[in-house]
């Protein structure tokens, strides 16, 4: 499984993901176009500065000494620019420096795009320097970075605030849907009953699952309904082979092999019989044929059990200790059938001497035997799970128990501790 | 003593006749829902076996003619189905008695018997077995007009017994009658032992003679 994020992240973890990798992009390409622009304006700038400086100068048509003089003058008046003799004309180019401004007060380093160009006045070649200041790439750079992280930021959280909104609104009958689900007990004999969706996915979703829901529903039902009827069905041929058992005992000619064998067939009988009769207690069970509740005193029902019980035990030690009064609010029938099977199921694993311990406080019963090893938990609570040659039982008293259990909101719990074997029900304190 | 079986399972209702027959009642057997009426509109019963699920009708609905025709027969419900509601329905309908399938017949015809004895006038609550006197509403057992104190337990193994007059029976029907449901949890039945053990010792101590015969170790006769 791993790593479990909610539905909803994972798209709000992507768009983050590639807004950020966008807006990281961005952050080059803008300041390469922004600083492309602004060179070329400069170049445009510088290039008009000095067609007009050239022309003024032609224009002038002035001799050598009043040149020189001119030159000279506008080389001291205008510091980004420069006029001077060359040997020969060139191809205008172009430069770019960082340099210390004079002007700047800060004394920092200046970033300034120059253009070189030549004119000849007077048969003389001169080249003419233009420059302008233009924004350093560094502060460019800081800058555009700034804006990108306050939108990257704004982007977030807006990405959070649209994801919540979303995922009540366009999520809210998934997730209701959800919870229907986990609601959702093959026992209650419940359909979930899902609300109406505009939405298609939904809606299909809704459908399906409420299909295969009444689909498991009325499959759990009818192998309910076979094991009741199967059950009803066997309750009649056993009692005519009962029936037939008991007249063939009646025959005077019977040996004592005869009788035996009778007797034998007896024995197996009662035991089909009785994993009958507790598997259509179980059935009725789960059919919920058992729903009427009352308030239940534990330790008297107790003890008017241990008092109808006490024929058959007397030759067990049952030690019953009431630590604290304990109400319950339960089927009366279903009760004593779990009070019967816990308390039986000790007693038949207990030795003729040794000690069967109860104890009843306010929130839990806990009925306890000597033993010599400890009985598997998984299986001691499925049906037929502990049956075997040793254990003539039905197989079904404490899945019995278990299921009583269940029905209640108990909780059956068996454990070996000091070579003891000990059944705790815990009841409800709620 | 007339019983009449209302029971659509042919075997069974022959069994059934088959072993009250040897008790001395006169049975006859209804299969199906209008017969069953007939039968119950012309006679008089002393006891009346009543399977729930007939053929034609259900048989709470015979218990509500026999109250509508004010009989005053005795009723025993026989269901396959052992459902506390329909329990509850008979018995508040009237009927006397409900025996859960599958039964061993001498439970059954302990229940006749009960039922009938029950039902009987004073006089006849009282069952005299030569020296042996049983008072059944007062519960009082005497041999030779002396009190035998016997355990609630003895008392109802000896009313078993003396209600299947005759008739062998299993240790596992004793083990039944005297446990209920609980003879269900028990491996062995052993118990019972000591019960018939204790009422043989404690009635041939007052002088009984002994009706009690024990058959090939596996099964009672009460003989008399």
């Amino acid at each position: 499984m791993g790593h479990m994020i909610k539905l909803l992240d994972k798209p709000l973890r992507a768009f983050t993901t590639y807004s950020m990798i966008v807006l990281l992009c961005s952050i080059p390409a803008y300041f390469i176009i922004i600083d492309l622009i602004w060179v070329h304006e400069i170049n445009e700038h510088n290039q008009l500065v000095a067609e007009a400086t050239k022309k003024n100068l032609v224009r002038l048509n002035s001799d050598q000494t009043q040149l020189l003089a001119a030159i000279s003058l506008w080389n001291t008046l205008q510091p980004e620019t420069k006029i001077q003799p060359v040997r020969a004309l060139k191809n205008d180019s172009t430069y770019n420096v960082y340099r210390k401004d004079n002007y700047n007060a800060d004394g920092g380093y200046d970033r300034f795009q120059g253009l070189v160009t030549y004119v000849e006045i007077n048969r003389q070649p001169y080249s003419l320097i233009v420059e302008a200041n233009v924004e350093e790439s560094y502060e460019t750079i800081i800058a555009i970075t700034a804006i990108t992280i306050l939108f990257f930021i704004i982007l977030l959280v807006g990405f959070i605030k649209l994801n919540k909104n979303i995922s009540k609104r366009l999520w809210a009958p998934f997730y209701h849907t959800l919870q229907q689900i986990k609601a959702f007990n093959l026992s209650d004999d419940k359909v979930v009953q899902f609300a109406p969706n505009t939405i298609i996915e939904f809606q299909e979703l809704n459908d399906s699952i409420a299909r295969l829901m009444e689909g498991n529903l009325s499959t759990f039902k009818r192998q309910k309904e076979f094991t009741e009827n199967a059950s009803h069905e066997l309750q009649t041929p056993l009692a005519i082979v009962q029936s037939k058992l008991d007249l063939l005992i009646q025959d005077d000619s019977i040996t004592a092999d005869q009788s035996r064998l009778i007797e034998e067939t007896n024995n197996a009988l009662s035991r089909v019989s009785r994993i009958n009769k507790n598997l259509l207690l179980l059935a009725k069970i789960e059919n919920q044929q058992f729903l009427a509740k009352q308030s239940i005193n534990m330790s008297s029902k107790l003890s008017v059990m241990l008092e109808l019980l006490a024929n058959l035990i007397e030759t067990r030690k049952i030690a019953f200790q009431v630590h604290a009064e304990c109400q319950v609010e339960a089927n009366s029938t279903l009760t004593e059938i779990m009070l019967t099977n816990l308390l039986m199921n000790a007693i038949r694993y207990t030795c003729n001497d040794a000690k069967l311990d109860i104890s009843l406080f306010s929130d839990k019963l806990v009925v306890s035997n000597a033993g010599t090893y400890s009985l598997e938990e998984q299986k001691l609570f499925l049906r037929f799970g502990s049956t075997s040659v040793q254990t003539p039982g039905s197989g079904l008293g404490l899945s019995i128990v278990k299921e009583i259990c269940d029905r209640h909101g108990w909780i059956v719990s068996y454990n070996f501790t000091e070579r003891r074997h000990s059944f705790t029900i815990t009841f409800n304190s709620a | 003593m007339k019983v009449l079986i209302i029971e659509d399972e042919l075997q069974l209702a022959a069994n059934m006749v088959s072993y009250l027959s040897g008790q001395n009642y006169v049975c006859e057997l209804a299969s199906d829902y209008s017969q069953a009426l007939a039968k119950i509109s012309s006679y008089r019963y002393d006891c009346i076996l009543l399977d729930l699920m007939l053929p034609g009708g259900n048989g709470l609905s015979i218990l509500e003619e026999l109250k509508r025709l004010k009989k005053e027969d005795g009723v025993i419900i026989i269901s396959a189905k052992n459902a506390l509601e329909d329990k509850i329905s008979g018995l508040e309908l009237g009927a006397d008695d409900y025996l859960a399938k599958p039964f061993h017949l001498s439970e059954l015809s302990a229940r006749v018997f009960s039922v009938i004895r029950r039902r009987s006038f004073a006089n006849a609550n009282i069952i005299q077995h030569g020296e042996l006197t049983v008072n059944l509403p007062a519960k009082i057992v005497e041999v030779c007009g002396k009190t035998v104190v016997l355990t609630k337990k003895e008392f109802e193994l000896l009313i078993f017994f003396i209600g299947n007059r005759g008739r062998v029976i299993s240790k596992s029907a004793i083990a039944e009658h005297l446990s209920g449901d609980l003879a269900d949890m028990l491996d062995s039945h052993d118990f019972i032992y000591a019960h018939v053990k204790n009422l043989k010792k404690k009635l041939s101590d007052a002088g009984c003679g002994s009706y009690l015969k024990t058959l090939y170790g596996n099964g009672y006769k009460w003989d008399i």
